[in-house]
């Protein structure tokens, strides 16, 4: 059966699946040509095909220059942070939310731990200035009232990893939780039970039944989201920090310093942006089949492909 | 072991249960309950700091954006491109994912993986701005904010997984050849699927609702801002009120209008959030990682 015959046979399915085909191939595919601007210099005016190679220059460029290795661990580092943070808290909720018995308390907590998922990174940011603003902020306010020494959030870098951290568990940790409340909600009874017979305490079964069970959803989850370790939360760090580089050291990463490569007023911005954006695309695309080759190892039903 | 022990050891972890989740919850709550306090709080006392409650009601913050034209502009962009971006995410994303599943499609692993490739190796922001202000010349068109959100594998995926736990010997009967098969995705198909269209509608609006950087990256044009670009103009900048062409008399303050701005953005959600949590919560999970 030749391919024009496959075609023919399921003509509307296929047609079905045409206009995401178009989209992604304008939408994905032809921006990945702007690639190989990482070896041209990039004149708008003469194109993309037109402009000039310059060889390695772009990439000598950036990695000859004083950021690349800290905006690289600053990526590694804050999606560590962010992982383990984000799994424990998500984790914990999980595990906390199939003790509560009483259904009202636990349907409004539910709902309440998953909303801050849904707001907008704007409006986080509004939020966070609130709370952390030199002088009026609120925790500043409260460090005053109890005799504490004020600080200048947005001057002192080395907090941020832990901010940024606590922000992103008080936005994403309920959301998280979801999936490994769904998981442990359907784990039999039968185990629990035997278990209540053979007398181990509520706190026994959790550790020693409910986290085992977990473990292959754990595992997985966090397998998956180590295979984008090289890619940066973008609108949480770009939306809080924005431009304010005092905070840069600690903060930036590479998705933020592309950003601003791109801006930037320089005349090869976009090479070096480009330059920038193939590291990321290239180390991510060995991350990820890493991790993809590690998950199919552990459980090979839970693999991306 | 006897009756009572065990009973203390369950009691320890369900109080230990009941106040961690009470105590996070409160903690989630609070950040939203002092913006909308704030919006109905007087210029004169909002200065001073956050309140529990409110000191001094008024309605000036939203009188104030309501003069103003900004408010009704960006209020039509984002509805616009929530409502108009969602109707045809999830047309398109539902119609490619059922193919991308359906046991009669011999290539779907092949549409499957032109999917993913996009994940593993993604565009980079230069190609994507490259693409939309030069090639396709969006600047400053609505267009600029509808068709960059229009598709997620991330959904794409959702759904596939979902499609494929369906039962086709169900619509094997029904299959002929023609366009019977648009019949058969929309009337058998489509009812079945509701809690997982609902999801994936939900993540798209969510998406479409909360966007401010293709805006803050290729609208320059005031009238086509949606809210939450709007949001961002009068809290990076505060002197910026006049960005919203309001009356000038009314005595606010910029924290005043950035609160009642708030509530305007997240009004909606938390309208809709009741109707839609029993659906997302099901079909977040359906054929997600397995138990």
């Amino acid at each position: 059966m030749g391919i024009l015959h496959e075609l023919k046979r399921n003509k509307w399915l296929y047609a079905m699946s045409l206009p995401v085909i178009v989209y992604v191939f304008i939408f994905s595919y032809l921006p990945m040509s702007a690639h190989i601007l990482a070896f041209k210099q990039f004149i708008p005016a003469k194109g993309l095909w037109g402009s000039e190679w310059v060889g390695l220059d772009n990439l000598m460029f950036f990695f000859t220059g004083p950021d690349w290795l800290g905006v690289t661990l600053n990526t590694i580092y804050l999606n560590l942070l962010f992982i383990v943070t984000g799994t424990v808290c998500s984790l914990c909720i999980a595990l906390l939310l199939n003790e509560i018995h009483h259904s009202v308390f636990k349907k409004v907590t539910q709902s309440l731990v998953i909303l801050p998922h849904f707001i907008s990174i704007i409006v986080l940011n509004l939020m966070v200035m609130n709370f952390f603003n030199g002088q009026d902020g609120m925790i500043n306010h409260l460090l005053k009232e109890f005799g504490f020494q004020m600080i200048s959030w947005f001057q002192t870098p080395e907090v941020w990893p832990w901010l940024l951290t606590i922000i992103f568990v008080w936005k994403g940790a309920g959301w998280g939780s979801i999936i490994y409340l769904a998981t442990l909600t359907g784990f039999s009874e039968e185990y629990y039970e035997s278990a209540k017979i053979d007398g181990a305490k509520r706190w026994q079964q959790i550790w020693y039944i409910t986290l085992p069970l977990l473990r292959p959803t754990i595992i997985v989850l966090t397998l998956l989201s180590l295979g984008r370790i090289f890619y940066g939360d973008f609108g949480l760090i770009y939306g809080i920090i924005g431009d304010n580089s005092l905070l840069f050291d600690s903060t930036d990463v590479i998705d933020t310093y592309t950003y601003r490569s791109l801006r930037s007023t320089n005349m090869n911005s976009y090479s070096n942006a480009a330059a920038v954006a193939l590291f990321q695309s290239v180390m991510g695309l060995i991350t990820i089949l890493f991790f993809n080759w590690v998950v199919r190892r552990v459980d090979n039903d839970s693999k991306l492909f | 072991m006897s009756m009572r022990q065990r009973d203390t050891s369950q009691l320890a972890v369900s109080a230990a249960a009941y106040l961690f989740i009470g105590t996070f919850a409160l903690i989630c709550f609070i950040p939203f309950w002092l913006m909308y306090i704030g919006s109905f709080t007087a210029e004169s006392q909002i200065v001073k700091g956050f309140r529990m409650f409110p000191t001094e009601f008024t309605l000036d913050s939203y009188r104030f954006l309501f003069q103003g034209s900004q408010v009704y502009y960006s209020s039509f962009v984002s509805v616009f491109i929530t409502v108009a971006g969602t109707v045809t995410a999830v047309l398109m994303t539902s119609m490619f994912s059922y193919v991308a599943a359906h046991p009669k499609v011999k290539y779907r692993y092949i549409l499957s993986f032109y999917i993913y490739f996009t994940m593993l190796f993604p565009p980079g922001l230069v190609g994507y701005y490259l693409l939309i202000s030069n090639w396709l010349n969006l600047r400053d068109s609505l267009l600029a904010l509808l068709l960059p959100l229009l598709f997620s594998a991330f959904n794409a995926f959702l759904m596939t997984s979902y499609f494929r736990t369906l039962p086709f010997e169900l619509n094997e009967a029904a299959t002929v050849d023609g366009a019977y098969e648009l019949y058969i995705f929309f009337r058998i198909i489509w009812p079945i699927s509701m809690p997982v269209i609902a999801t994936i509608a939900l993540f798209y609006a969510l998406s479409y609702w909360n966007d401010w950087f293709n805006a803050l990256m290729f609208i320059d044009d005031p009238h086509n801002h949606p809210l939450q670009m709007m949001l961002r103009r009068i809290v990076s900048n505060s002197e910026n009120l006049d960005y919203l062409n309001a009356n000038v008399n009314i005595p606010v303050s910029a924290t005043g209008i950035q609160l009642s701005t708030v509530v305007i953005t997240i009004g909606p959600i938390i309208f809709l959030y009741p109707f839609l949590q029993r659906y997302f919560i099901k079909g977040m999970t359906i054929g997600a990682v397995k138990g």
